[in-house]
């Protein structure tokens, strides 16, 4: 019990708490931005809670998921009507899983060179593989009630590659070994929100949330799926590849802060490590 | 940009009125409301809303909801969070009234399009839901001021590094906004393509996010200090001057609400009860 209240004010630092607001702004501002400056496919609405849960734990991570979504609903002049309320849970879930990430030392810079390159790569490649080739054979896809149509699986072997050929350039690029294991959290992240999200979508919404990643779900109902599964497939597109590219964000703005400032946050030790060879910084990311 | 620009514009107008503990009490109706049962409505309209399937919770939750609106005098100023749920919506009824899964009671056949009858009930149900809990969701956040709501959690064990990361979360958006919006223009005076092709605006992607996240936690370390310099890890807990008046009738409102919703759900959801 008494560890347990440890391990929970050990989270929350006035530093964390500070930051807590913070993420949550950059949440909010960059979702809405990327979404509708940029009109991109993507979502970009967990940087903050990530960057948290990274720095601070799995709990701090976790709260400021939520706090996240239902400020953005209910605050005056945020939210306006968006669907982002019910996702608290997901968005929970996803700083959770960040906190572990950074207990786990994920995010930790592993300059690296030679066979110390080609290993990580290799193995980030083999476990894109593994998942891609998982979802290419869960039979309740090809069931031919609630199957998926045919090009879901081009579509599969596609990503597949240009995922695995992206991981592996931004390793042998910035030779820093630690790109396989972003990737990997990033994707084992995604595939976990879209699980969480899919039940969401389908029982709130009956399965669309107004973006332009309906349109897969329309293309998975003309293929025959039920309501659940339209929503789930549509998540295990959209939501690996935006949480890889989230974490990859992430990984870059930790390179950029001084070892200094890191340090101060709770996980920070497990961040920094040793780079004690005057390597702390990495080159320009630009 | 548009919406960035309003909701910026949105924080100014609201920060040149009078700060919050200045404010008379409001004795409207429903604004008199103690803020803690305002939140505790919009909640139980969530939770029934969307808890109690088919149309009776969404419709009940929709007409309470006009009802408050317009006795607090706010309804017209919901319309711009009504209107926000058009996309939403307009997808809802399209994906869900075409291509809805095995239905087969076809409304007419259009070449390849069969709208069905089980696909357009199920559309508009779930329209109902989402406008209900938007309806929801805006009359509570025009009638209820944050900083009343956060005082009075705080009176009842929110703690302040609760109320602090809330409030300050509210008080940071609108800068990040502004900042972004800073971003945004000095990036494409120094021709950054926010209208471009998809990989265009792909590139767009980083000139934005590093500075509006760097400049962002530059603030950490400053706030940090300032907040440790004015006691905020001081043990005991603060002394809250403002306080709202509460009555008896509303506590036990509130409770009856929340047990009374929750129940509703649990019973509906096991079918004990079938509701239209």
């Amino acid at each position: 019990m008494d560890l347990l209240k440890r391990w929970v004010a050990r989270q929350f630092t006035t530093r964390v708490i500070v930051m807590m607001p913070i993420a949550i702004a950059i949440n909010i501002v960059l979702g809405y931005t990327v979404q509708s400056v940029l009109k991109l496919p993507i979502y970009v609405d967990s940087i903050g809670t990530i960057l948290v849960g990274v720095l601070a734990g799995p709990l701090a991570g976790a709260l400021t998921g939520i706090l996240s979504n239902l400020i953005w609903q209910y605050a005056p002049g945020i939210g306006s009507g968006s669907s982002i309320g019910p996702f608290a849970v997901t968005a929970g879930v996803i700083g959770f899983l960040a906190g572990i990430w950074g207990y786990l030392g994920v995010f930790r810079s592993r300059p690296a060179s030679g066979l110390g390159l080609i290993v990580p790569a290799g193995i980030a490649v083999a476990v894109i593989g593994v998942l891609a080739a998982r979802m290419y054979t869960i039979p309740n896809y090809s069931d031919p009630n609630n199957g998926y149509p045919g090009w879901v699986y081009g579509a599969i072997v596609v990503i597949g590659i240009v995922a695995a050929v992206a991981v592996a350039g931004f390793i042998f690029v910035r030779r820093d070994a630690a790109g396989a294991w972003v990737a990997v959290a990033g994707a084992v992240t995604g595939i976990v929100a879209a699980v969480i999200s899919a039940p969401i979508v389908a029982y709130v919404y009956e399965g669309v949330t107004g973006s332009g990643t309906d349109l897969i779900v329309a293309v998975f109902r003309r293929g025959g799926a039920d309501v659940y599964n339209a929503s789930l497939g549509q998540g295990l597109f959209s939501d690996p590849i935006d949480k890889t590219i989230t974490s990859f964000v992430v990984f870059l703005i930790l390179g950029r802060i001084s070892v200094r400032v890191l340090a101060r946050f709770p996980l920070g030790e497990r961040l920094v490590g040793r780079v004690a060879d005057g390597e702390s910084q990495p080159p320009d990311a630009g | 940009m548009t919406n960035t620009t309003a909701m910026a514009e949105a924080s100014q107008a609201e920060s040149s009125v009078l700060p919050d503990f200045v404010r008379r009490i409001p004795v409207r109706p429903y604004l008199a409301l103690h803020p803690v049962t305002k939140a505790t409505l919009a909640m139980v309209g969530a939770i029934v809303a969307f808890g109690v399937r088919g149309w009776t919770g969404p419709a009940v939750v929709f007409v309470a909801v006009v009802v408050s609106g317009a006795v607090a005098g706010v309804l017209r100023r919901t319309l711009p969070f009504a209107l926000a749920t058009i996309p939403l919506v307009a997808s809802i009824l399209v994906v869900n009234t075409f291509l809805y899964p095995n239905a087969k009671d076809a409304i007419v056949t259009v070449g390849p399009l069969t709208p069905t009858w089980t696909g357009a009930t199920a559309a508009l149900q779930a329209t109902l839901r989402v406008v209900a809990f938007g309806l929801s969701a805006a009359v509570f956040a025009l009638t209820t001021p944050i900083d009343d709501l956060l005082v009075e959690l705080e009176r009842r064990g929110l703690g302040r590094r609760g109320a602090f990361v809330v409030g300050s979360a509210l008080g940071s958006v609108p800068r990040t906004v502004e900042r972004a919006r800073e971003v945004t223009d000095a990036q494409r005076a120094r021709g950054m393509d926010t209208e471009g092709g998809l990989p265009r605006r792909f590139r767009g992607l980083v000139p934005l996010v590093g500075p509006v996240v760097f400049g962002a936690l530059a603030e950490v370390e400053e706030r940090t200090m300032a907040l440790e310099a004015r006691g905020f890890t001081a043990p005991g807990r603060r002394t809250l001057l403002r306080k709202l008046p509460d009555s008896r009738p509303q506590r036990l409102a509130r409770w009856a609400l929340l047990v009374g919703s929750i129940c509703l759900v649990a019973v509906s959801l096991a079918g004990a009860v079938k509701l239209p």
